[in-house]
C-alpha cells in the first residue's frame, strides 16, 4: 500500500549537530514521587527507632538477668536449698537414713553459718558422724555452682531453720572463705572438720588417701597419646573437664565410659574422632581409662551458655513433665544428677552444649546405643527449648563427688601444675 | 547535562549519609565497648597463623560468628554463645565470613582444643571424617624418613600415612593451629556486649 506522493515537498527537518547537549528546564518533582520518597524516609526512620528500642530493651533484659542471677534471685536461701540441697538432704532436712546425714540436730549446723558455708565451698569426702550415726561423707563442692550471695543465704537459712542459731552470714564474709577454700580438696570427713570446730562428738578417722598411683600405661594414653591415637587430655582437658561439645569425663561411671568406648569402636555410637581413638585401645586400656576418669574429682568449668529458661530446666530435672510423659531426670540419673553406675551417666556439671547436642542426637536418631531405649522417647518428647533449658540447668550443678581414689586427681594436679 | 551541581551534591549527600550510618555511627557505638578482660591479643605465632588463615582463604567456607538462638541453632550445634562486637577487638581484618560450607570456627579452640587433632585434620581431613569436603593442606607438612629431635610428628592413620616416612608439621602448620586454638570466646558475654538482637528483643520467644 503506497501513499500517493503529492507534489508539495515536506519541510526540511532541523537536526542538531553532534555537539548539541540536551537542555532541561527546571521542573518540580512530580507529587507522587515526592510522597513515595517521604513515605520511605518515614518508614526508614521508624524502623531505626524500633530496632533501637529493641536493642535497649534486650540490653536491659540482659543486665537484669545478670543482676537477678547474682543478687536477688533467692530471697532467703529457701529457693536455693530447694533447688540444690533438698534432693539429698530432703526438704525437711532429715536426710536419708544411712546415706545422707540429717541437718536437723546436726552439731555441724549448730555451729553457725560460717561452718556451713565452709562445708558448701569445699564439700566433704570422708566419714562423718552426725547425730550418733556415721555416714560415708560424699558431698560435692558448691564453690562453682553458687555465688557468694547464694552461699551466704543458704548457709544462713540452714542454720536458722535447723541449727537453732540466730544471725545471718553477710555476703562479704563469704568472699574470704571462698579465697581460703580455693584450690583445696574437700574436707576429709568429720575428722578434718573437727580441727576447726571445737566440742564435736567423736569423729571417725579419715581413711588414708594415698591410694594407688595412676598406672603408667593409662597416664601415657591420657597425656601423650600413641601412634595414630591422640592423647585424651588434648581434647578433654588435663583433668577431664571438657569444654563445649567435648564432654566432661571426670566423675563419669567407669563402666559407662568403657561401654561408650566399646560402642564407638563397634559403630553403635557415632563420632568419627572417637572411632579412631577407640579402635586403637585394648579392652584393658579402656577399663584403665574408665577407672582413671571415674576417680577424678575436678571443679566444674561448665556454665549455662545456651541462654535458655533455667526455671524450666530445673522443673524438668526435679519433677519432669508428665504432660509430655517425661520423668524427672534425677529419677534415673541419681539425686542432683550425680549418675548411677553403670548405666546412667552423671549429668551434673556437664557442659550445656554437649548435653543439648546429645539430647538432639537421641531425638534425631543419630545416637541409639542405650541398653534401655529411654532417652529416645524422652528427647523426642522435649522441645528444642526444653532440651536447651535442661542442658543449661545441668551445667550449673555442682560436680559429681568422687567415690574412689581422690589421690589420683591430686597427683595429676601437682604433675601438671594446674590449679583447679 | 546542565545540572551538574545539584546532581553532584545529591550523590555526595547519599554517600555521606551511607558512610555516617554504616561506618561512623557503628564505629562510635563499638568503640564505646570495653575489651573483655578474658580476651588476649594474639601472640606472634597466632598472628602468623592468622595470616595463614587469611591467605589460605579459610573465610570462603568458614564463618566466625555464632548466631543467637532465634536466628540459628548454633548453640545446639556447640558453636558457642552468640558473639558480640568486642569478641573481635584484636581482629583486623575480621574474618566473620558468611559461607558455612564448613562449621563456624569462632570457638574451635574450645571445642577441639587438641593441637594433635588439628594437625591430623589439616593434613588430611578424610583421615578423620570420610565424608569431609575440606581440602587437605599437605604443603604445610613435610614427609621425613625419621623425625629429628624437636619435630612435631603428626598422627596419621595407617591408610593415609605416606609410605616409609613420618609426617612432620612445618612451622606454618603449627602457627595455623596456634591461631585456631586461640579462637576461644567461651567467656561470658560482656554485659555491654553489642550484637544483633533480632526480633527476640521484644519479648517474643526465641
Amino acid at each position: 500500500m503506497f501513499r500517493k506522493t503529492t507534489g508539495t515537498p515536506r519541510p526540511e527537518i532541523q537536526r542538531p549537530d553532534e555537539n548539541f547537549e540536551p537542555y532541561e528546564e527546571h521542573s518540580g518533582i512530580p507529587m507522587p514521587v515526592l510522597w513515595i520518597a517521604i513515605a520511605l524516609g518515614l518508614w526508614g526512620g521508624l524502623v531505626l527507632l524500633d530496632t533501637r528500642e529493641a536493642t535497649s530493651v534486650a540490653q536491659e533484659e540482659r543486665v537484669d538477668q545478670v543482676v537477678d542471677e547474682q543478687v536477688t534471685a533467692h530471697d532467703d536461701g529457701r529457693a536455693v536449698f530447694a533447688a540444690k540441697c533438698a534432693t539429698c538432704h530432703q526438704p525437711d532436712g532429715l536426710g536419708v537414713r544411712g546415706a545422707v546425714p540429717p541437718l536437723v540436730g546436726s552439731a555441724f549446723v549448730a555451729h553457725g553459718p560460717q561452718i556451713v558455708a565452709q562445708i558448701l565451698l569445699r564439700g566433704i569426702d570422708g566419714p562423718i558422724a552426725v547425730a550418733g550415726q556415721t555416714y560415708d561423707g560424699h558431698m560435692p563442692s558448691f564453690a562453682s555452682a553458687l555465688s557468694d550471695m547464694e552461699i551466704a543465704q543458704v548457709a544462713s537459712f540452714v542454720t536458722r531453720k535447723w541449727g537453732g542459731a540466730e544471725g545471718a552470714l553477710p555476703e562479704a564474709e563469704v568472699t574470704p572463705l571462698r579465697e581460703a577454700a580455693a584450690g583445696r580438696q574437700s574436707w576429709q570427713g568429720g575428722a578434718e572438720l573437727a580441727t576447726i570446730i571445737a566440742g564435736l562428738p567423736a569423729q571417725p578417722a579419715a581413711g588414708s588417701r594415698t591410694v594407688g598411683q595412676v598406672p603408667q600405661a593409662v597416664s601415657e594414653l591420657v597425656f601423650a597419646g600413641r601412634g595414630e591415637v591422640w592423647a585424651c587430655a588434648s581434647c578433654h582437658g588435663d583433668l577431664g573437664q571438657g569444654a563445649e561439645t567435648t564432654p566432661r569425663l571426670a566423675g563419669l561411671p567407669a563402666a559407662y565410659i568403657v561401654k561408650q568406648l566399646q560402642d564407638f569402636r563397634q559403630g553403635h555410637r557415632i563420632s568419627e574422632s572417637m572411632a579412631i581413638v577407640a579402635a586403637g585401645l585394648a579392652p584393658e586400656e579402656m577399663a584403665g581409662l574408665g577407672a582413671y576418669y571415674a576417680a577424678l574429682r575436678v571443679p566444674s568449668t561448665a556454665t549455662a551458655t545456651l541462654g535458655a529458661d533455667l526455671a524450666r530446666g530445673e522443673a524438668l530435672a526435679l519433677q519432669g513433665d508428665w504432660s509430655l510423659k517425661v520423668p524427672a531426670c534425677f529419677s534415673c540419673h541419681g539425686p542432683s544428677g550425680f549418675g548411677l553406675a553403670p548405666v546412667f551417666p552423671a549429668l551434673a556439671a556437664q557442659h550445656a552444649a554437649y548435653t543439648a547436642s546429645q539430647l538432639n542426637a537421641w531425638a534425631g536418631g543419630q545416637r541409639k546405643n542405650a541398653t534401655l531405649d529411654l532417652m529416645t522417647h524422652i528427647s523426642t518428647a522435649l522441645s528444642p527449648q526444653d532440651r536447651r533449658a535442661v542442658a543449661d540447668y545441668m551445667a550449673l550443678l555442682p560436680p559429681v563427688p568422687a567415690r574412689t581414689d581422690p589421690q589420683a586427681a591430686r597427683n595429676m594436679e601437682q604433675d601438671n601444675g594446674t590449679q583447679p | 547535562m546542565n545540572r551538574y551541581l545539584p546532581l553532584s551534591i545529591l550523590a555526595l549527600g547519599i554517600l555521606a549519609f551511607a558512610t555516617l550510618m554504616l561506618v561512623i555511627a557503628p564505629g562510635i557505638q563499638m568503640s564505646q565497648r570495653s575489651v573483655p578482660p578474658e580476651l588476649q591479643p594474639y601472640t606472634e605465632a597466632e598472628q602468623r597463623g592468622r595470616d595463614q588463615y587469611v591467605s589460605l582463604g579459610c573465610v570462603y567456607c568458614h564463618s566466625q560468628q555464632p548466631r543467637s538462638p532465634d536466628q540459628a541453632p548454633d548453640g545446639d550445634r556447640g558453636w558457642g554463645r552468640p558473639s558480640v562486637s568486642s569478641d573481635y577487638v584484636f581482629d583486623s581484618p575480621h574474618q566473620l565470613g558468611t559461607m558455612r560450607t564448613g562449621p563456624d570456627l569462632l570457638n574451635i579452640g574450645a571445642r577441639l582444643p587438641s593441637a594433635a587433632w588439628q594437625l591430623t585434620h589439616l593434613y588430611q581431613p578424610r583421615a578423620i571424617f570420610d565424608w569431609s569436603i575440606m581440602p587437605g593442606y599437605p604443603f604445610l607438612f613435610e614427609v621425613k624418613s625419621a623425625a629429628a629431635p624437636g619435630d612435631t610428628v603428626v598422627a596419621v592413620p595407617a591408610d593415609f600415612a605416606p609410605p616409609g616416612g613420618v609426617v612432620v608439621a612445618r612451622p606454618e602448620a603449627l602457627d595455623l593451629v596456634a591461631y585456631l586454638l586461640s579462637l576461644d570466646r567461651t567467656y561470658p558475654a560482656p554485659i555491654d556486649g553489642l550484637r544483633d538482637d533480632g526480633y527476640a528483643a521484644r519479648g517474643e520467644a526465641p
